[in-house]
């Protein structure tokens, strides 16, 4: 409750400093106090507003891993979902069913051995492998888009199994 | 007449060096020990008529590029004055002289253009056999100079040589990638995209005038054509899933693709406008990599269908389907050479990916590089057939390598911190 109260003040603080900072007048002279001073004669509002209603959770604009969805994980040149993975998504897609009008990207990626254009395309089978496996548990195939990026966009650096596990990954993204 | 006469004569000269090989109908020329041998050229400094320091630097610059472009041939080699140590014998020490002069004409150097004299002169003899004229731009030299060496290829060999061509590649890291180009020398970059995404897989048309590539420009993959002259960019195709490395049919009218749109990757021949002309293969395994043999008739391309990804050969219209890797579990990224004879790919084993050359007819393969490369990928042919240029990671980073095929030696093509990959070398 506590957490919830900081951040919709941190948020409405946010929106003051943009509204103060967009008008073409203003924006040439930028006076420190104004921005220091400000927000606090609306603090109050704040408390008022969550006291009325929750504020919700725009899951939207948030990581999947933020609020519990988890990335897989893949033996090298396989595309097959391991008993941990199958678990893992099953999970992600309990929380994904409750908000139905989240999007997700499923990204998938390789390690940096192979080549290319082969990495490119496993990738996909993996994002793929994701996507069936969450649609065969109930989710709309509308909420779930898929890509490849290969080896292209490594999560981990350096030439070695602990590297290259970490980037043999489905990840979800936001669109 | 005397250049007639001349041609006859260079001619028999290229004879006598290429004797064991002709006069042995086993031996071909790609695999004989003649193939090692290099027609030595004498090259003499220009002789700078007038134009003061300015024509001075021209004339070494042109001289420069001629005894690179010789060096980089596989085929000649530049020596100086300084590299015969007895001055009466060239005759017998070199099969040719290059000489030339530069005028740089008008009181400043920079007001007019040069005047450039560039000769052949067969040993020995002295016959005069190739005689060319310039007048480049001052900023045209090193351009000059390249035509001026692929002027004496198409001479001596009947066929350019690749000191006019291009690299095209990928260059960023892990965020953007864009699509640049270099000349064959590893001289004038040029970025080509510049769109803070990922562009991959750039590809020559057979006409040098556009380059068809992948982008995730749109958010999504998909196939590019771009034009070099205006920078302009079209849209060829972008159907759901994935959009992979476009594979010129030799006709410059149709492009070789693989899609994933019906849910599985799979090779089709498309129109420069995205439509399909014939889709070639019908498999749930992956189907990638497709590269057109130089007389458009067969496809190589790469399949996992045995369950790892082995290199196949099929007719244009998709039958006909025979296997052509049989050696390593991973085998991708085949480029087919401009004779049809040979074909240079990928094939990682023990966790390193190496080059390797075999003949189309599936005999006579051989590992191209070592593991002091490091890992290897991405092999692409020069026109003439002899040079490839490929990625390595040798010091870490990925970055362009030319290597001659006949005898494996090699020079680094691009440099700097940023990873390079996917080359196409121009025709």
């Amino acid at each position: 409750m506590k957490r919830t109260l900081v951040m919709v003040s941190i948020m409405l603080a946010a929106l003051f400093l943009i509204a103060g900072c967009g008008g073409k007048d203003q924006a040439p002279v930028v006076d420190p106090t104004t921005i220091e001073t400000e927000p606090v004669p609306d603090e109050p509002v704040a408390e008022e507003t969550v006291a009325e209603e929750p504020a919700p959770i725009d899951y939207t604009s948030m990581d999947p891993q933020e609020y519990g969805i988890e990335d897989v994980f893949f033996a090298f040149d396989q595309y097959d979902l391991s008993d941990e993975a199958l678990a893992t998504l099953t999970a992600a897609a309990a929380i994904m069913s409750q908000h139905g009008d989240v999007t997700y990207v499923i990204e998938g990626h390789c390690d940096e051995r192979g080549t290319v254009e082969y990495n490119l395309a496993l990738g996909e089978k993996r994002a793929v492998a994701v996507r069936d496996f969450l649609v065969s548990l109930g989710l709309p195939s509308s909420q779930l888009r898929i890509t490849s990026y290969g080896e292209e966009r490594p999560f981990a650096y350096g030439s070695n199994e602990s590297a290259w596990a970490l980037n043999r990954r489905g990840h979800f993204a936001r669109p | 007449m005397s250049r007639f006469a001349g041609k006859v004569i260079c001619l028999w000269l290229v004879c006598l060096a290429m004797s064991a090989a002709a006069s042995d109908p086993e031996i071909s020329i790609g695999t004989s020990r003649m193939a090692f041998e290099r027609i030595d050229m004498l090259v003499q400094p220009l002789e700078v008529v007038s134009g003061g320091t300015e024509a001075q630097e021209a004339a070494w610059l042109v001289e420069s590029v001629i005894r690179v472009d010789l060096d980089y041939s596989g085929f000649f080699r530049a020596l100086s004055a300084e590299d015969i140590s007895d001055t009466t014998q060239i005759q017998y020490a070199v099969e040719g002289l290059l000489e030339g002069r530069l005028a740089g004409t008008g009181v400043t150097a920079q007001e007019r253009a040069p005047l450039l004299t560039l000769r052949l002169v067969a040993y020995p003899g002295r016959q005069l056999l190739l005689s060319k004229r310039y007048r480049p731009t001052w900023d045209r030299l090193r351009a000059t100079a390249h035509h001026f060496v692929n002027e004496l290829h198409l001479f001596l060999n009947n066929e350019p040589g690749i000191s006019l061509t291009r690299v095209v590649f990928a260059r960023g890291d892990g965020e953007r990638r864009d699509i640049f180009s270099v000349d064959y020398d590893g001289e004038n970059l040029l970025r080509l995209t510049a769109n803070r995404t990922l562009n991959l897989f750039p590809a020559w048309s057979p006409d040098r005038e556009d380059v068809a590539f992948m982008s995730y420009r749109e958010g999504q993959q998909g196939i590019y054509l771009l034009d070099t002259r205006t920078g302009k960019v079209d849209l060829v195709n972008e159907t759901v899933g994935s959009n992979l490395a476009p594979a010129w049919h030799p006709s410059g009218e149709e492009l070789l693709v693989t899609l994933s749109k019906v849910g599985q990757h799979e090779i089709y021949r498309i129109g420069l406008d995205g439509t399909t002309i014939r889709r070639l293969t019908v498999s749930p395994a992956i189907e990638v990599s497709p590269s057109w043999a130089p007389t458009g008739r067969d496809v190589v391309f790469t399949s996992d269908r045995t369950g790892s990804p082995q290199l196949y050969i099929m007719d244009a219209d998709g039958s006909g389907r025979r296997r052509l890797s049989f050696e390593g579990r991973y085998n991708d990224a085949a480029d087919w050479s401009p004779s049809g004879e040979q074909i240079v790919y990928a094939c990682r084993e023990r966790d390193i990916t190496q080059i390797v050359l075999i003949e189309a007819r599936g005999e006579n393969r051989r590992v191209l590089t070592n593991s002091s490369w490091r890992n290897c990928e991405d092999p692409s042919w020069a026109p003439d057939g002899r040079h490839i240029v490929f990625a390595s990671d040798r010091t870490g980073v990925f970055k362009l390598y030319v290597m001659d095929v006949r005898d494996r030696t090699s020079r680094q093509l691009t440099f700097g911190d940023e990873s390079d990959k996917t080359p196409d070398w121009s025709p």
